[in-house]
């Protein structure tokens, strides 16, 4: 469960950080490149709003709106999408 | 008649994100006239069917996998892009593309619209679920989406049959592609697209524009894709690939660089055409639901009872038709055997080929009544809530939420779970579930267990389970402990990879349109019965051979004579106890009874007798044969109905070579261990083959599990001799 080495800016924190109901704008997605690329097709385009809509009942994954879109997201993955709280 | 040659059929193709109501659409267009194949090398189903349009216009339409980009990211995905690209060879191009939108959330589905409106096809775009639109106060201008996107633009809503007129209408229309460009590469990355571009060949069957397209596909290319490798020059490739690596190093993020350019033009024209009141994106009606589904407490318990319903269902509503089944073809067998003259020709028509069609038949009403569940599941929207829930359980295997209810649906019977795992985007999280979906104990295996427990398992209260109880619990737990080791290691080795990311759709809730819910459980029952069945009719028929032939050893001649004399004196209960040794002897002296004694050594280091090993062979038709052979085997009435005789003999039966008793409760164990986890179904073999479109799967299955088995029963057997327990 480490954050990676990369120190975050003030006031960003990882979309799976955010708690259920909370919005916040997408600044960056630091994935592999296939993965940045199908993420972004999908709508997590940076300065998108995004919102965590719940947590699934085991805490893992996450179900997230964005552009009306329902989506669910791995921690393993939403880990490395940072966001600024809107 | 008209003697001039038919014109070709005009090629239609139907496309759009996946939830867009696509195969709706398809479904209300061809209705019944529909064919299921495979597109040659990949396990993606070809779905094509015929469609009446004005004028006695006849069209074919293909289904085209659900989609969400035309850089795929699955095999569906990329047999999408190689049929718009001309990458796949038994697929040309269409000739007209109808682009299916969810008219509620343009935003998202207008990406691939744009992507696919760029090719410069012809095409038309069918806003579908106007209905749904209309409901949440939505408005889409028709004729101003059709002015920015340059094609013909019909509202529709599939489920109701709404519209459908107009669509059939524009489908024979001459439609003219759009000139229209969305994509917004930077500048530098244009320049290296136009440069690839021009290096690919002019090909009739696409237009000039889709070689763009092409260079892209090229560019993003990570060396594993082979269509491309297939269709393009290998020094084209060559250079793509060194191009890509070079601008991996000088402008990472490239490879995503367009796609936020399309999001602002997609936006500048939602803005546009799409009047919405304060509000509407929100889906009251969804928030409710899944404030219930998804909750943290009552999400799980309604999963719980909603799946257990389903698995009681398959289970109870289908062994009645399965027993009715089962006793019309016993009755179509008395019939034919009753007109016929007694002989192998007999024999071979009803315990061989009639035999087989009931085998594959008794299997339909469980596939049916589990695709009924499924597709219903699948169409209000709950199966994507029930992979939400499950994930987190099943990511500890490697496999997602998705493979949970294929397995679950495993334990009534793994041919459907099999079946339903093409619910799973991933190629390889699908087949290891395909691997794993025999480990759970199905019902067949439930007449052995009931045999072998009752025989050798003392019914003791062990705390507040019986011993029986607690080794059924014992044998069902071993089955999914050796699914998981399995899917763990199938994850790890030969399924390692596949595309990295675990992101699902979770669509609104709808009201299952009744007509598709109809026709995905005919055509799951069909395919079935037609490709599975043919293989376990061939299986039947070589079981059939093996366990009749050769005829008439010494001993068979020499009962058939006493059977003669018992007759000759009416003496029935002779007779019937002369035709039970018959049946013995020449199952015995049969190919089948040979072989159980030829691999008695192979099964002797697990407990194992060669009468057993005629049951392992038989059971190969289905495991519940093991007990009616058994019973054979020991000149018992054939049944399976009543096994108290049975269990006694095989508690009391004397190895006439050693003097001690043939089978003590460590060789039950022992059997019972191996049950579990052999391949022993022809049937699962079969429609693995099918669903894996190859024939290494089935044959690794067979391998894999029978080795496992063997190991276990060893462990058990030999290790339970060590510890004492021989007898």
């Amino acid at each position: 469960m480490k954050r990676r080495a990369k120190q975050p800016d003030a006031g960003t924190l990882a979309l799976d950080e955010l708690t259920a109901g909370e919005r916040a704008v997408i600044v960056s997605l630091d994935c592999p490149p296939a993965v940045t690329r199908r993420l972004m097709e999908l709508g997590l385009i940076p300065g998108t709003e995004v919102e965590l809509i719940r947590r699934a009942p085991l805490g893992d994954p996450i179900e997230i709106a964005v552009r009306g879109v329902h989506l669910s997201l791995r921690r393993s993955e939403a880990r490395h999408i940072d966001v600024r709280a809107s | 008649m008209s003697a001039r040659a038919e014109p070709r059929l005009r090629r239609i193709a139907i496309l759009g994100n996946p939830n867009a109501g696509k195969s709706t659409l398809f479904n209300a267009l061809t209705g019944l006239r529909q064919k299921v194949a495979n597109y040659p090398g990949v396990t993606v189903e070809k779905k094509t069917g015929s469609c009446e349009l004005p004028g006695g216009v006849r069209a074919e339409l293909i289904d085209l996998p659900g989609s969400y980009s035309l850089q795929p990211a699955s095999p569906d995905e990329m047999v999408v892009r190689d049929v718009l690209l001309g990458l796949q060879d038994d697929t040309p191009p269409p000739d007209l593309i109808v682009f299916v939108v969810d008219a509620t959330n343009l935003d998202r589905h207008l990406y691939l619209a744009l992507q696919v409106i760029e090719l410069g096809r012809p095409l038309i775009l069918a806003l579908n679920m106007m209905d749904a639109a209309a409901e949440r106060g939505l408005s889409v201008d028709i004729a101003a989406l059709e002015r920015q996107l340059a094609v013909p633009v019909v509202g529709i809503s599939a489920a109701r049959g709404e519209g459908l007129d107009a669509l059939r209408a524009l489908m024979i229309r001459d439609v003219k592609p759009s000139s229209r460009h969305f994509r917004r590469w930077p500048a530098h990355l244009e320049r290296v697209i136009d440069r690839l571009e021009q290096r690919l060949p002019h090909r009739e069957d696409l237009p000039d524009r889709a070689r763009r397209d092409l260079a892209v596909a090229l560019l993003l290319d990570h060396g594993d894709d082979e269509a491309l490798a297939r269709h393009v020059a290998p020094e084209t490739l060559a250079d793509a690939h060194l191009l890509a690596r070079r601008l991996d190093e000088f402008s990472p993020g490239w490879r995503s660089g367009d796609v936020a350019g399309r999001y602002d033009a997609i936006s500048a024209i939602v803005e546009e055409v799409v009047n919405a009141p304060a509000g509407a994106h929100r889906d009251s009606r969804r928030e409710a639901i899944d404030r219930v589904l998804t909750h943290r407490v009552w999400g799980p318990v309604i999963f719980v009872l909603l799946m257990g319903a389903v698995f009681q269902s398959v289970f109870a509503w289908a062994q009645p038709l399965m027993d009715g089944i089962d006793w019309g073809m016993q009755r179509v067998g008395q019939a034919v055997g009753g007109a016929m003259a007694d002989g192998p020709l007999r024999s071979l028509l009803v315990d061989g080929v009639i035999a087989g069609v009931g085998t594959t038949l008794t299997f339909v009403p469980q596939i049916a009544i589990l695709f009924l569940f499924l597709s219903i599941l699948e169409d209000t929207g709950y199966m994507a809530r029930a992979a939400f829930i499950m994930d987190r359980v099943m990511s500890r295997v490697g496999l997602s939420g998705r493979s949970f209810i294929p397995l679950l649906s495993s334990f009534a019977c793994a041919i459907p779970g099999i079946m339903a795992t093409r619910s799973i985007d991933s190629r390889r999280d699908r087949f290891a579930t395909i691997m794993i979906a025999p480990f759970m104990s199905c019902s067949a295996r439930l007449p052995v267990f009931a045999l072998l427990i009752g025989a050798f398992v003392p019914n003791r209260w062990i705390g507040f389970i019986t011993l029986p109880g607690l080794t059924l619990f014992a044998m069902y737990f071993l089955g999914i402990v050796a699914a998981i080791v399995v899917a763990w290691g199938l994850k790890r080795t030969v399924l390692k990879g596949g595309f990295p990311l675990y992101v699902m759709e979770l669509p609104p809730y709808r009201v299952p349109a009744w007509r598709s819910v109809f026709i995905t459980v005919r055509e799951r029952s069909i395919l079935f019965t037609r490709n599975a069945g043919t293989v376990i009719l061939a299986i039947t028929v070589v079981l059939w051979f093996l366990a009749s032939y050769p005829k008439g050893s010494d001993a068979v001649r020499a009962l058939e004579t006493q059977r003669t004399a018992a007759a000759a004196v009416a003496d029935t209960a002779r007779v019937a106890q002369v035709d039970r040794e018959i049946a013995s002897a020449s199952l015995e002296h049969s190919f089948a009874g040979r072989a159980g004694k030829f691999i008695e050594p192979a099964i002797a280091p697990l407990g194992f007798d060669w009468r057993i090993g005629i049951g392992l062979i038989t059971s190969l038709a289905a495991r519940e044969v093991m007990v009616s052979t058994m019973a054979t085997v020991f000149n018992l009435e054939s049944t399976d109905e009543d096994v108290q005789p049975l269990r006694e003999i095989l508690r009391e039966t004397v190895d006439t070579r050693t003097g001690r008793l043939a089978y003590t409760p460590l060789t039950g164990l022992s059997l019972m261990v191996f049950y579990v986890l052999a391949c022993q179904c022809m049937s699962t073999l079969a429609v693995v083959r099918r669903e894996t479109n190859s024939w290494r799967w089935p044959i690794a299955m067979l391998l894999l599990m029978n080795a496992m088995a063997w190991g276990a029963s060893f462990a058990v057997y030999q290790g339970g001799r060590l510890l004492g327990y021989a007898s």
